[in-house]
């Protein structure tokens, strides 16, 4: 593409025209926010769209079910009723049957905060120019987002094989753990919800993972450095508390609620 | 773009600034502090509507420390926040219909065959 006068250097000889700055003549960030930035806003503004119709869908099914009025010690899984969620969740790894209401999902929590907390202190350091310490953050990213992957592949494994106990069916017969066409816990939809929140959830940890490993091994081979800038690690960081927010979302609409 | 970094001293070539984090703690203290009330409220206070509001207001404040600390909106322009919020308020007006909408027809299947 052939070069524009305007491109030139402020150096070039003053017979040529002087840059044009108006508002359509190119060059101007919206917003002062760079192009990058601004489209992955809107991009994280569409994928809360997405989310939301999730949850949305969530409350909505769940309204649309009866309500367990009795004790919560009295209560027990049916599919009559919306199942109270620290009954169904509270399961520790290594600890067996012991009851630990909300304990692992908490843990979890709290790794996902703690890796949003890493992430922006390797954007912080790369706002210096700091290229080990941005280096070491984003590893310390990887690492908490990893965990978090992990622990949820257990959360899965624990709900799909269920309680030792299960619920005695219609039939007689008694049914451990969930699949997405029937569970122990509740209604069908009760697990199928389960499996496309949190899973969809899941795939944006896993690609923000990708993404950060990505980052780093850019950043180890000095590309930002000669960039001249590390706001590559500022958008998948934008991208990276977004994954964290839904999950603060996540967390309070399908456990504590 | 306002950056919380502000450095005092023009840095000399190669040389690297001092890390400024104090404030990245804070807010994930901050974070930390407000997912211990909720479990707080999840094992001392019966389930209830009051309870729920509680767990809902307590997530869109974390929700603003995330989005406005970390994800660097409350530092943006009026017009990039505005672009952001007005979005997601209509939302909250979605999930509020539909939520509706569920107990009502949850209401109709239930008292069907009565």
């Amino acid at each position: 593409m052939a070069q524009s006068t305007t491109l030139q250097s402020p150096t070039a000889p003053a017979t040529h025209d002087a840059p044009r700055t108006g508002t359509w003549d190119g060059g101007n960030e919206p917003f002062k926010a760079s192009y990058g930035k601004l489209m992955m806003w809107f991009f994280l503004l569409s994928d809360a769209f997405t989310f939301a119709a999730f949850l949305t869908t969530y409350g909505m099914i769940r309204h649309k079910h009866e309500v367990f009025t009795g004790e919560a010690k009295d209560f027990v899984f049916s599919t009559r009723w919306w199942p109270i969620p620290d009954h169904v969740f509270n399961a520790f790894p290594g600890m067996g049957e012991a009851n630990v209401p909300l304990g692992f999902v908490a843990l979890m929590t709290m790794i996902l905060i703690l890796s949003s907390v890493t992430m922006v202190l390797a954007v912080e350091a790369g706002q210096r120019m700091d290229k080990a310490d941005v280096q070491k953050w984003l590893l310390w990213t990887i690492l908490f987002g990893s965990t978090f992957l992990l622990s949820q592949a257990w959360e899965w494994s624990h709900f799909i094989h269920g309680h030792t106990e299960g619920t005695v069916m219609a039939d007689g017969t008694v049914f451990h753990g969930a699949n997405l066409a029937m569970n122990q816990y509740g209604p069908v939809l009760f697990a199928d919800l389960f499996f496309f929140i949190t899973g969809f959830h899941g795939t944006h940890v896993f690609s923000g993972v990708c993404l950060l490993v990505w980052c780093f091994i850019a950043t180890t081979n000095g590309t930002f450095e000669k960039r001249g800038h590390y706001e590559m690690i500022e958008k998948i960081g934008l991208y990276w508390h977004f994954v964290d927010l839904v999950w603060v979302f996540v967390f309070t609409f399908f456990y504590l609620v | 773009m306002a950056s919380h970094a502000t450095t005092e001293h023009t840095l000399a070539p190669g040389e690297i600034a001092k890390p400024n984090t104090g404030w990245i703690w804070k807010t994930f203290f901050v974070l930390v502090g407000i997912t211990a009330v909720e479990f707080v409220f999840v094992f001392l206070m019966h389930p209830s509507t009051l309870r729920n509001s509680i767990f809902i207001v307590l997530t869109i404040l974390k929700a603003f420390f995330i989005v406005g600390e970390f994800m660097h909106l409350k530092h943006e322009t009026k017009g990039l926040i505005w672009t952001i919020l007005i979005p997601m308020s209509l939302l909250v007006w979605l999930l509020v219909a539909l939520v509706t909408e569920g107990s009502f027809i949850g209401e109709v299947l239930q008292n069907m065959f009565k």
